[in-house]
């Protein structure tokens, strides 16, 4: 623990809800305890038994592993610019220097906007945010750079990505032949994407500066619209600075029956690899129409802390992490 | 049979009939994406180095390694010399192959190397080691309310660590070899 870097973290924080607050968003303060999480097929909730003092009947909860759900259906209730920071949890994690299962998350959406407008929140956040700490050890300088998935497996590792897509048979050769990866047959295109996108052009990413990655395989974002001009393309955007993956965006999609037909992969996959289901949350795919087009994001705020102090791990940046209290054996 | 979350630094997967040594790993989780494990491998025979990323929920083969416990003698022109604690047989390691770990060897540490066919593949040094603070800022006393407020110390081997603004010159600390970070001061 540093109480320094926690000095500093109150101060980020402060500096984040001045931002919001100049551009007019609204502050929300979503359930943690939910019925139905997230279903995303890679991500575990943590579950506890609640119950009312006059019931015997024990109610399965779930901490949220992001606030999204209860943020569209209050972009569907009719507002516009909303933000939420608060602690979400994931059961599962490596909790290593850049994982901890309890973190702090910015998420916020606009109406009427897309990745673009995303990335233009991401910068002028950061800008106003670095501006008002004394020493920062991380800058931005006016712009952020920005590369499709298409550029950087053209330019990182000298692929043509485009006619790969959606072609299992394909991308399992090229990853075998070309790069001497080993595909196996539980291993599904996106599976076999990270394969060579992890050990090939995701340490270069990381190793450059700061990186808006964006127009990502339609398969890898369950909850973004598809490109207007392309539909094996989705529009969702992540961010990259000083190693860390630190925000991942969507436009978001708000077509109820193309969401439950997503919803219903996500839950098969879950299903294939022997996970929980629960529940399609019916509420959020009413609330989707409502919402327009709008677009959302969410923000690893004690990542961005590591980079302003410098901190090598997200321990020194927490009051006492998980590894520190839960972790002794 | 093994699970990828098993893989550690010196394990030897068998790959295509071939033993490749992990040199070294990281735990990764794309956005939304599966858990995987990205790996650099290296040829146990040829020496050839690989970019390797495992999904969690594969399996893998583990080749049986032999683990002795040695200590650290010397650095000579083919690297680091350890010594076998029971029959006094040699081994060393290359500059590269030991990398970054070097800096907490000390003479006559004990140390588990990983045997392979005969030969060292790897060596693991203490979780938890013992070093003096050979430079660092003059202690200030008397501010025990921010007690975990730091500074940079220089070792006895000669690397950097982040430790606690009470301690001097002189002073025995305990550092997390894993993660490199001052644990407390050594009793």
């Amino acid at each position: 623990m540093n109480i320094e870097n926690l000095q500093v973290k109150a101060e980020v924080i402060k500096a984040i809800r001045a931002w919001f607050d100049n551009q007019g968003f609204i502050e929300m303060h979503t359930p943690r305890m939910v019925a139905l999480p997230g279903q995303e097929p890679y991500l575990e909730p943590c579950w506890l038994d609640v119950k009312r003092q006059t019931s015997n009947v024990k109610c399965r909860v779930a901490l949220v592993t992001s606030p999204e759900y209860a943020m569209k259906k209050l972009l569907g209730a009719g507002l516009d610019k909303i933000y939420d920071l608060g602690p979400c949890f994931r059961d599962n994690e490596p909790w290593d220097g850049s994982h901890d299962p309890e973190f702090l998350m910015l998420e916020w959406y606009r109406r009427n906007a897309g990745v673009n407008e995303l990335m233009d929140d991401v910068l002028n956040l950061l800008t106003f945010v670095i501006s008002k700490q004394r020493n920062s050890k991380f800058e931005i300088r006016n712009s952020i750079k920005k590369m499709t998935v298409e550029e950087v497996w053209r330019v990182y590792a000298g692929v043509e990505l485009a006619p790969l897509l959606e072609n299992r048979e394909a991308m399992a050769k090229l990853a075998s032949e070309k790069f001497g990866q080993t595909v196996t047959d539980q291993d599904d295109w996106d599976d076999i994407y990270y394969k060579i996108f992890l050990s090939e052009i995701e340490p270069k990413i990381e190793a450059g500066e700061p990186m808006f990655l964006y127009r990502y395989p339609a398969s890898m974002a369950a909850l973004a619209r598809k490109s207007e001009d392309d539909s094996r393309w989705a529009d969702r955007v992540e961010f990259y600075a000083g190693g860390l993956e630190l925000a991942n965006g969507f436009a978001e999609l708000s077509d109820p029956v193309e969401q439950r037909k997503r919803f219903e992969e996500e839950q098969n996959l879950r299903r294939r690899s022997g996970k929980e289901v629960w529940s399609i949350d019916e509420e959020l795919l009413n609330a989707l129409p409502k919402m327009g087009n709008a677009a959302g994001i969410a923000f690893g705020v004690d990542r961005l802390v590591m980079l302003v102090t410098g901190a090598k791990s997200i321990n020194d940046v927490i009051p006492f992490s998980a590894r520190d209290r839960l972790g002794k054996n | 049979m093994g699970s990828p979350n098993d893989i550690k630094k010196g394990a030897v997967i068998i790959k295509d009939g071939e033993p490749w040594i992990v040199t070294s790993f990281q735990h990764v989780n794309p956005g939304k994406g599966a858990a995987f494990v990205r790996t650099r491998i290296k040829n146990a025979k040829t020496g050839k180095t690989l970019e390797q990323t495992y999904k969690t929920s594969e399996t893998l083969t583990f080749a049986e390694i032999e683990y002795r416990n040695m200590s650290y003698l010397y650095h000579d022109n083919t690297g680091y010399v350890f010594m076998d604690n029971k029959n006094y047989e040699q081994v060393s390691m290359s500059d590269e192959d030991m990398g970054d770990d070097a800096k907490y060897l000390k003479d006559g540490i004990e140390v588990l190397v990983s045997m392979y066919q005969g030969n060292a593949i790897a060596v693991q040094v203490p979780k938890k080691m013992k070093f003096t603070i050979v430079e660092t800022a003059p202690a200030v006393k008397g501010d025990t309310a921010s007690g975990n407020v730091t500074k940079e110390a220089k070792t006895d081997t000669g690397f950097m660590v982040q430790v606690p603004i009470f301690l001097n010159q002189g002073d025995e600390v305990i550092v997390n070899t894993e993660t490199g970070e001052y644990v407390e001061r050594a009793k």
